[in-house]
């Protein structure tokens, strides 16, 4: 008896959250796929995805560019969550509250800001012809789209990670200390294992906005760098071909979720090497 | 020379924020001995035991090992493996791989590995666990877990912080007795820190008795329960009746309005004095063979004995005895005199051994604060 009510109670409270997720996920997944799958008329077809071969080389730029900023993003926030770990109390508060900081200004501005710091004109370029270097074409590279990337992206590589550190149980980096370990050998047998979940969420939250990504490409790309985001925007500001948008968003979901999947493989076995 | 010092500590002081946690400890340990630290929770057992493993640097003294000063080696160049309270075990290896820690760090080859962590999980009962996680063992599996990965190092020194303190009473009566048959059987140095004064008296050749940072006795357990030095002693070990006394001259005494003939020596002519009683050494005998009379205020039976309180003159005695008495009873009690014991006073003269805010109920929430801990 009782237990049916409290049955149908959960039900209820859940009941807003369902109604919400299918709304605004589900449907939207399924016109997705609708058209992706149908001509300009409506009618079935499988042309735009079997079209998508000539846009192989984006696709794989668009990973390689995605990778690129997450190995970076990586390499600097590993080390970072580290220290800030150590840090005291409010240093660590402090810490967090800089490294989030950033994200409370406009993703669109921030990106826009290092047109101005990287343009031939920009600040480091005025600063180089200063001391009679340059100037050096820092703008419209692919070196300025992937920092682009990092900038942006970074502080949910380092959240994560730091989040996971932090929760270590002191005791046992003391054990470790105890059994022999030197600083560099705890930090690979004991450390580093356990804050692998932290490196797949940071992958994961860095990889996927990062290989989806369109303006950053545009602003710091200068249009010379075409990401897949690229080509999907187009699709749909530019050419109107919902069809054909659609299908690439499709395929570019698939490939994320097979990337996501062989990732996690990392997360269940014993030491990880992910990446390294 | 098996005599020599294989631990010492000279004058360690070491203070967090200007508050003193250790204050001038001096301690010496054999080899192959078995040392408990005792005391109450926050009377620095554990810093001290975390001074010897290099987790906390001392702000003053020095730290030796085998006679070398070893107050700059970092914690993982030191000759001593630690049981930690709550094991401290590593979530994301399993059994075989927590016990072979020690090892993989110090690179011994795999065949080596595997046929001593094989013997090491014999030696603790914990044969075909290997593969186990060890979030899925017990309190008492994880513990064996812990002594094996730290002894299969073959430190010189086992420090072992309140490693039984989680268990429940069976299993620690167990696991004392089979430590204590690790420790003969390896032939290596135990430190180990408890709360709990039987755990300490049971197991140990030596007691370091610790209150406020500070090294209140060190002794054999029968030193120290029988001859306690001052009233915090007295009371944390065992129960006891302390008493405000003076010293007449050698061998006579006098508190609780009379004389007692004692076998206590070496004081001044009239020295103020406290007297230990303990409640198993006070005979309850006819009134005209009293030394002292009183009346039984409360009765506790423990199976065993029976618990009295007895009233005389205003201080509340425990007496321990298997004669059924009842409230309200006048009894006569007899002291011999070996049964007394004299102590100098100190600064815990007065504050304990006194049973008249007595009750079974406070001794068992402050056992649980301590737990806690």
């Amino acid at each position: 008896m009782n237990k049916k009510r409290t049955d149908f109670a959960q039900k209820l409270i859940s009941a807003p959250y369902i109604v919400w997720s299918a709304i605004f996920i589900i449907v939207p997944l399924l016109m997705v796929a609708y058209y992706a799958f149908t001509d300009k008329s409506g009618a079935f077809t499988l042309d735009n995805i079997s079209g998508l071969s000539r846009y192989a080389k984006t696709f794989g730029m668009s990973l390689l560019y995605a990778a690129e900023a997450t190995v970076i993003s990586l390499i600097i926030a590993y080390p970072l969550a580290y220290f800030m770990s150590n840090m005291k109390a409010g240093a660590q508060r402090m810490m967090s509250m800089l490294i989030m900081l950033p994200m409370w200004m406009n993703f669109l501005i921030r990106t826009y800001s290092w047109i101005t710091i990287l343009a031939k004109t920009g600040i480091i370029n005025t600063l180089l012809s200063k001391i009679g270097i340059g100037p050096v074409q820092l703008i419209n590279t692919p070196g300025a789209v992937v920092l682009g990337m990092v900038y942006n992206y970074l502080p949910y590589m380092v959240l994560p990670i730091y989040t996971v550190m932090v929760k270590i149980d002191k005791s046992l980096l003391e054990a470790a200390d105890d059994l022999g370990s030197s600083p560099i050998s705890r930090l690979r047998r004991v450390i580093f294992p356990m804050t692998v979940p932290g490196i797949i969420s940071g992958i994961t939250m860095v990889f996927v906005p990062s290989v989806s990504t369109f303006y950053i490409s545009q602003k710091l790309g200068g249009g010379k760098t075409m990401l897949i985001g690229d080509v999907i925007e187009m699709q749909f500001q530019s050419s109107y071909n919902y069809n054909l948008g659609a299908a690439i968003s499709l395929v570019l979901m698939v490939l994320i979720l097979i990337s996501l999947a062989v990732m996690n493989r990392f997360d269940d076995s014993e030491e990880g090497g992910i990446l390294i | 020379m098996t005599n020599e010092n294989i631990v010492e500590l000279k004058n360690i002081t070491v203070t967090f924020d200007g508050e003193k946690i250790l204050d001038r400890i001096n301690l010496a340990i054999k080899d192959k001995e078995f040392v408990t630290l005792l005391g109450p929770s926050g009377c620095g057992k554990t810093t001290t035991l975390r001074v010897i493993a290099g987790f906390v640097s001392p702000t003053e003294g020095d730290i030796l090992f085998d006679g070398k000063a070893v107050n700059h080696l970092p914690p993982h160049k030191r000759q001593v493996n630690t049981i930690f309270q709550r094991y401290a075990l590593f979530p994301h290896l399993n059994v075989f791989e927590n016990i072979a820690f020690g090892l993989r760090v110090k690179k011994v080859p795999e065949a080596e590995i595997k046929k001593q962590v094989t013997d090491m999980l014999k030696l603790v009962n914990l044969s075909g666990y290997e593969k186990r996680n060890i979030a899925k063992l017990s309190g008492g599996q994880q513990q064996r877990v812990a002594i094996a990965r730290a002894i299969i190092n073959r430190p010189k020194v086992l420090l072992l912080d309140e490693p039984l303190a989680a268990l429940d009473l069976k299993l620690r009566k167990d696991m004392q007795v089979e430590l204590k048959n690790i420790q003969k059987s390896l032939g290596i140095t135990f430190i180990f820190v408890t709360h709990d004064q039987e755990e300490a008296l049971s197991m140990s050749d030596t007691v370091v008795v610790m209150n406020e940072g500070v090294i209140q006795q060190i002794g054999t357990p029968q030193d120290i329960y029988n001859e306690p030095k001052n009233a915090f002693v007295a009371d944390f070990i065992g129960e006891s009746n302390i008493l405000d006394g003076v010293m007449k001259e050698d061998f006579l005494t006098s508190f609780s309005g009379r004389e007692f003939t004692c076998l206590d020596s070496g004081f001044a002519r009239n020295e103020r004095v406290d007297i230990v009683v303990r409640p198993e050494d006070v005979d309850i005998v006819p009134e005209k063979d009293a030394m002292l009379l009183g009346e039984v205020t409360s009765v506790t039976f423990l199976g065993v004995h029976y618990e009295i309180i007895v009233d005389i003159g205003g201080f509340k005695w425990m007496i321990q005895t298997t004669d059924e008495q009842k409230v309200g009873d006048k009894v006569g009690l007899y002291i011999e005199p070996d049964a007394i014991h004299v102590m100098k006073k100190s600064k815990y003269s007065g504050m304990y051994g006194d049973y008249s805010t007595f009750s079974d109920e406070i001794e068992h929430l402050s056992d649980l604060e301590e737990d806690e801990n």
